[in-house]
């Protein structure tokens, strides 16, 4: 296998050295024919040398590219496309100076990589030379070492997000689900929350980015406000609590407290403020749900 | 389109306009801004002898739903809905032989509109072929479809202007609709039984002052 990668670097080196001679043998046809006749090819039959001077250059020039021809159909092809992860989306960057930072994470990879490598083998020397005060320090050690490398949730193949969705739509009886994608594979998707409202929440990943709160009878669209002004403020509400179930490293469960939250506005009408026992207060319902509790409450009285 | 609830307004020793005025000041003060005027309208027709059993027909007309002419069929046993659009009173015309418009009955409520955040809130003067005959106080909530999820919002909403005089229960016929979702239609139903109530009433001691 190590064998294989070396022979494979040497067969790149080769091509890559192959390929500069070829350039600057190109580079001297272009200098000899930008410079024309010189002094050096004399008086008799200047022509007839320059000319040949030039047969030479080219005959260099086709040799040099069959070089690189032969080079290049020794290398094998790599297996697959890259998988470049999470380091793709730095391609979609538009500012000029964050285009910078590709070389940066190479850097920055290479460097955690070597240090990973010297923690192992720095690991294994302390293992060998088992020096331990106390039981429990080891304990701990050990566990932590064990723990699942943490995943951030916004690069997640589309499958898992649309289970993930669909089973948000069958744990809650009275919530319809449904999920288009406007753009790529982020899903766009409209919760219908009984008769009283809809939802539609912009996702990335499985973190959710923004939630616009529109009567049933309005349009889908995710940027336009409900023409309602309890809407408008249920809007402005879900998304401060959007905000405050973020959790990076659980998303999964971040969405689901989210959703449980959400469901409670299904008594946005009905229920009474905890706080001051009415139902309007300044003409409005209790749009403020509590969100441990869940209990409805004006926004004034919270 | 929401959920509306239709009421009377008892006008105890004042005048038509006295009370509009007066509850147009309580609403103002709550913080209300006027939005134009309403007007809704209704005009009875009854079939000829010559169809056999006596049928009427009530046209409609809501400024709400500019486009839309309601009619509501009463054979006696059930009434039949109906929405259309503005053609429907040329066909009424049409059908002039058949039923014949009763006179005197015109029934109409108008006065200002008022919009209080997500409520919309209309004080009608009710005239009987231009006789007053009472003020109705519809109050909408717009962004609520089921009545059985508003209806304590907008009773509390009631009670807060109309004090006392606020129902005490969803009208009649909500009742049985109240897990239902609200359509303009059932607003037209609402002010079909409170016409059809003041036409049957006598005329209120006091006149309305020429205005």
């Amino acid at each position: 296998m190590e064998q294989r990668e070396v022979r494979d670097i040497d067969a790149l080196n080769a091509a890559l050295n192959s390929v500069k001679v070829l350039r600057s043998n190109v580079r001297r046809v272009f200098e000899s024919v930008s410079n024309g006749l010189r002094s050096d090819h004399g008086e008799d039959g200047k022509e007839n040398k320059y000319i040949l001077e030039l047969q030479e250059l080219l005959t260099t020039v086709n040799n040099n590219l069959r070089e690189v021809e032969g080079s290049v159909a020794n290398l094998t092809p790599p297996p697959g496309p890259f998988t470049l992860g999470n380091t793709t989306y730095l391609s979609q960057e538009t500012t000029l100076e964050r285009q910078q930072l590709y070389g940066q994470l190479v850097n920055n990879y290479k460097w955690t990589d070597k240090i990973r490598a010297y923690s192992v083998l720095a690991g294994d020397i302390f293992e060998s030379n088992k020096f331990v005060k106390t039981h429990k320090s080891t304990n701990l050690l050990v566990n932590q070492k064990r723990r699942k490398p943490h995943a951030i949730h916004h690069n997640v193949p589309p499958e898992i997000i649309e289970t993930f969705i669909n089973g948000i739509g069958r744990f809650y009886n009275d919530m319809t689900v449904t999920a288009n994608r406007p753009a790529g594979p982020n899903p766009v998707i409209q919760i219908s929350l009984g008769r009283v409202f809809k939802a539609i929440i912009a996702f990335k990943g499985l973190i959710i980015e923004f939630v616009t709160v529109k009567s049933l009878s309005e349009n889908n669209d995710l940027w336009s406000e409900s023409r309602y002004k309890v809407f408008r403020k249920v809007s402005d509400h879900c998304n401060a609590a959007m905000c405050h179930f973020f959790t990076p490293y659980s998303a999964d469960t971040s969405i689901k407290s989210y959703m449980e939250w959400l469901h409670s506005y299904i008594t946005l009408f009905s229920a009474p403020c905890k706080g001051c026992s009415k139902r309007l207060n300044s003409n409005m319902p209790p749009t403020w749900r509590n969100f441990t509790t869940l209990e409805a409450y004006h926004e004034e009285c919270k | 389109m929401g959920v509306t609830i239709l009421s009377q307004f008892p006008i105890d020793n004042r005048t038509g306009p006295q009370t509009i005025e007066m509850l147009t000041k309580r609403i103002l003060a709550l913080g209300s801004v006027q939005q134009g005027h309403f007007l809704v309208d209704c005009e009875t027709y009854s079939s000829v002898q010559a169809l056999g059993h006596q049928r009427s027909v009530h046209v409609l007309h809501n400024s709400e739903q500019p486009a839309t002419v309601f009619s509501l069929l009463d054979t006696g046993t059930k009434i039949i809905p109906l929405a259309t659009d503005g053609l429907f009173d040329l066909l009424m015309m049409k059908m002039a032989s058949f039923y014949q418009s009763k006179k005197q009955t015109k029934a109409e409520s108008k006065g200002p509109r008022f919009e209080i955040a997500d409520f919309c809130v209309k004080l009608g003067t009710v005239t009987v072929s231009s006789n007053f005959k009472g003020v109705l106080v519809e109050v909408e909530y717009k962004p609520c479809v089921i009545p059985a999820l508003c209806w304590e919002l907008i009773l509390e909403f009631l009670q807060g202007f109309l004090g006392s005089s606020a129902p005490a229960a969803p009208p009649a016929f909500l009742q049985n609709r109240m897990q239902e979702i609200y359509s303009p239609i059932d607003t037209i139903q609402q002010y079909l039984e409170h016409f059809t109530h003041f036409r049957k009433s006598q005329a209120p001691t006091m006149m309305m002052r020429p205005q």
